[in-house]
């Protein structure tokens, strides 16, 4: 005979163990089915994103294509497809994949999520450009259309996201951006650069680290066969065809539209003095009026005063006070010597 | 890129209000804003801000007149050439935290012993008398008087004098515009570990005092930097620790040395390298935690670097005094009031013919000499939870308590302190060994946050998450680095 006091505990365990499992909503069960369910939705949504991309670039997708976009064998894509097709977003009529009207909506709601976060992201926060698309992949699966529709309002309606795509609006308009690839152009070409394309991040973060952002004037200085040399910013830069195909520009009328003047601040020598010619696209939101307000304004006098005995930061006199900025800031601004 | 005229500011940003009905004309005006939307150019509000900014500029630059045009403070750039330089910058850095460090010990010392005479050996007899006049049992007086108030009145003692010349000192280098340039210096190395170059101050500050670094990690603006801050704060070895500190290096390590000027300064260096190891702690941990779970967010970096100016001594003094020394002072006291009140309690306090002390003692030993500590050391700590002052005098009583030391002491739950030599005797009585003096040394500085700084945490992060994590990741640590140093010794010493 056990004692029943064990038998009481026991019992308790036991209701307790099934409570745990079958709780709605907070039980083990009903989590699984929630991460289930979450994971079904990102898997939909992300194939009605892939549709969308190739239909604006013209292209016909595949079942291997949307494998590939989503990681997926074609097996369990072709079972999606037919899932997608009986809840009507996707059309599979004369064995073409393509989105419904419904489909097409539902891939632009997400798009529009993902670039605005995106915009979020540059403008309000301090996460690096190479976070922002991994970020946002993640956070365009929980943005409602009516957080879509608050954010984009706090943003102030941003019609582009910080790569140069365009923003749908609420009612799912969508500008069409043209532009050339920067790997077409020739010597003497002057143009600005209108779109990073940032997948893959491998690829984007080498552009992000030669110091290249949409709104930047570039001059192309000279093309060999496979490499691009140019001007921008104040450097030069060299760039290999599977780096420039991914940088969409707009070409300018040479004679008009002078490239941005001057050398970055960091190339300034202690003690030398220069005029502020301007702020770098690169460096936006927060961080770039957190300098406006400090002084860092075009036809400014500053001085390179100080360096740190580390090398990095270096005090500038601005404005009549002594300002430190690291060099990550300081190479967005563009001096005159 | 030529700047935009400068619209109407009331034009920017604004979208239409979604409760009222839009009539055709202005539906027009929408569908013409909307097209051109696009056209305006991705960098539009960027443009339109600065040209704000500019044309601000301009006619504030129109308005007023300046004397001069070159850079004026020629002072101010002789001493920063001199204190930021690449030969002095850090020596000069190094030597002022010495002697603020100097005189904050050395200056403690006869307060210290001032107050300790006052509130120890001349006002705890004399309340244990008058109880003992008006007829109080002897339990109440204990717990009130040996427990309470004697807690209270260590952790004044200790706490006080340091406190009041360490921030004061602080305070006026703060002052004068010396801190920023410390931040400047070290903002590389910060930078590096994926923080913030102001940590460089929260982190000297807590050399004071760990509640008080916590504190000022406002001065961090973004929130995942300054939670590094917040965290790591505690390896900053704080006033209430160096006393250990140099007590155990003088005790144990010292003596290594033979001559007794040499023992001195032997151990003076032990303890130097112990501040220095919590900086490599400090750094480590800060690399860690950014590259982890703190990972993402940077905060722009702009520090200003104030002109130099003489310290406005009595305010500095005051405030120093008002805003940290005794709000620090008077959360200590909060604290160790209830502490000594539980230790009196759990050695007075007998179950099964032992004290409750005695048994955490014995349930913790096995532990402890795992750790090359002790049951007695590692008790001590979580009474010591409330204020790292009282470590030693807790440490002691137990030690005398559990050993059964004839002749030391002055009675269960009461804490005490001794000479040298004395606390050597005890010790020793107690089993302790070398390995054991260093690893305590090296527990002192790797242990979880008193429960001021705690609670400071707590309300400067709102966060019951990243309170936990910062009061037990450094004693998760702890127990590792003296686990891992007292294994090794064993297997190097033999022993």
């Amino acid at each position: 005979m056990t004692s029943p006091l064990v038998l009481l505990g026991g019992t308790a365990a036991v209701i307790l163990g099934l409570g745990l499992l079958f709780w709605p909503r907070l039980g083990l069960l009903a989590r699984l089915r929630g991460a289930r369910d979450y994971a079904r939705r990102v898997r939909t949504e992300d194939t009605l994103k892939h549709l969308f991309s190739l239909e604006i670039d013209g292209r016909r997708p595949t079942l291997q294509s949307v494998a590939g976009a989503l990681g997926a064998s074609p097996d369990a894509v072709a079972g999606l497809m037919t899932e997608l097709a009986d809840s009507g977003l996707v059309d599979l009529a004369q064995g073409r994949i393509s989105l419904s009207p419904r489909g097409r909506d539902y891939a632009i709601r997400v798009v529009r999520a993902h670039r605005l976060w995106e915009r979020h992201l540059a403008e309000r926060t301090g996460y690096a450009e190479v976070d922002w698309h991994r970020i946002a992949e993640r956070e365009e699966h929980r943005l409602t259309p009516e957080a879509a529709d608050a954010l984009a309002q706090s943003l102030g309606n941003p019609a582009y996201d910080p790569h140069g795509d365009p923003i749908p609006t609420a009612s799912g308009e969508l500008a069409i951006t043209g532009g050339l690839s920067l790997s077409s152009l020739g010597p003497g070409d002057r143009a600005r650069i209108v779109h990073m394309e940032d997948e893959p991040a491998v690829i984007y973060s080498q552009l992000v680290a030669e110091g290249l952002h949409p709104g930047m004037v570039l001059n192309v200085l000279e093309t060999d066969g496979d490499r691009t040399r140019f001007w921008a910013g104040g450097e030069e830069h060299v760039l290999a065809p599977l780096l420039s195909n991914h940088v969409t520009v707009a070409v300018l009328q040479p004679e008009a539209d002078l490239p941005e003047p001057g050398i970055p601040l960091t190339q300034l020598a202690q003690g030398q003095g220069a005029t502020i010619v301007g702020l770098s696209p690169g460096i936006r939101g927060a961080e770039r009026r957190r300098l406006l307000d400090l002084g860092f304004l075009p036809g400014t006098r500053l001085f390179a005063e100080l360096r740190s005995p580390s090398g990095d930061p270096t005090a500038y006199i601005v404005r009549d006070t002594l300002i430190a900025l690291r060099a990550d800031q300081a190479r967005h601004i563009r001096v005159q010597p | 890129m030529s700047s935009p005229a400068i619209p109407m500011p009331g034009s920017i940003g604004r979208s239409p209000d979604p409760d009222v009905a839009p009539p055709a004309a202005v539906e027009d005006i929408l569908a013409t804003a909307q097209a051109l939307r696009w056209e305006v150019g991705q960098e539009f509000h960027e443009r339109l801000v600065e040209a704000m900014y500019t044309e601000a500029a301009r006619l504030g630059d129109r308005a007023v007149t300046r004397p001069g045009t070159e850079p004026r403070f020629d002072l101010d750039r002789s001493i920063d050439r001199v204190v930021t330089s690449r030969r002095w910058g850090f020596p000069i850095m190094i030597l002022l935290l010495a002697l603020v460090f100097w005189l904050t010990i050395a200056g403690a010392n006869v307060p210290s012993a001032m107050l300790a005479n006052l509130l120890l050996d001349q006002a705890h007899p004399a309340l244990k008398g008058l109880a003992a006049g008006i007829g109080m049992p002897s339990w109440l007086s204990g717990f009130l008087f040996d427990g309470v108030y004697l807690a209270t009145a260590w952790v004044i003692a200790v706490m006080l004098p340091p406190m009041a010349i360490f921030f004061p000192l602080f305070t006026l280098l703060e002052d004068f515009g010396y801190l920023p340039r410390v931040a400047f210096n070290m903002d590389k190395l910060f930078q590096r570990a994926g923080a913030h170059g102001k940590q460089a101050l929260t982190m000297t500050m807590g050399w004071g005092c760990n509640a008080a670094g916590v504190v000022a990690t406002r001065i961090i603006d973004s929130p995942r930097e300054r939670l590094i801050a917040i965290i790591t704060n505690n390896f900053s070895l704080c006033n209430g620790r160096w006393p250990t500190q140099i007590l155990i290096a003088s005790l144990f390590i010292g003596p290594l040395a033979g001559t007794s000027w040499l023992a001195g300064a032997i151990s003076a260096a032990a303890v130097v390298v112990v501040a220095l190891l919590g900086v490599l702690l400090m750094f480590a941990v800060s690399y860690l935690l950014s590259r982890t779970v703190l990972r993402g967010e940077v905060s722009s970096f702009s520090l200003e670097l104030p002109p130099y100016r003489p310290p406005r001594i009595l305010q500095t003094l005051y405030t120093s005094l008002i805003d940290r020394t005794l709000i620090v002072l008077w959360r200590a006291v909060v604290f160790a009031a209830p502490a000594g009140a539980l230790i009196w309690l759990f050695a007075n306090i007998h179950v099964g013919g032992d004290s409750l002390a005695g048994h955490l003692v014995n349930l913790l030993n096995p532990f402890g000499l795992l750790l090359g500590l002790n049951g007695v050391i590692l008790a001590a700590y979580l009474f010591a939870i409330p204020a790292n002052e009282i470590v030693v005098p807790t440490v002691l009583m137990l030690t005398v308590l559990t050993s059964g030391l004839v002749g030391q002491g002055v009675g269960a739950g009461v804490m005490f302190d001794a000479d040298a030599a004395g606390v050597l005797t005890i010790l020793k009585g107690g089993g302790w060994t070398l390995l054991t003096g260093v690893n305590l040394m090296l527990f002192s500085l790797i242990h979880n946050p008193c429960s001021t700084t705690i609670y400071t945490i707590w309300k400067e992060t709102k966060s019951v998450k990243w309170t936990t994590v910062a009061s037990l990741l450094p004693v998760a640590m702890g127990f590792g680095v003296t686990f891992v140093v007292a294994q090794v010794w064993r297997l190097v010493a033999g022993g």
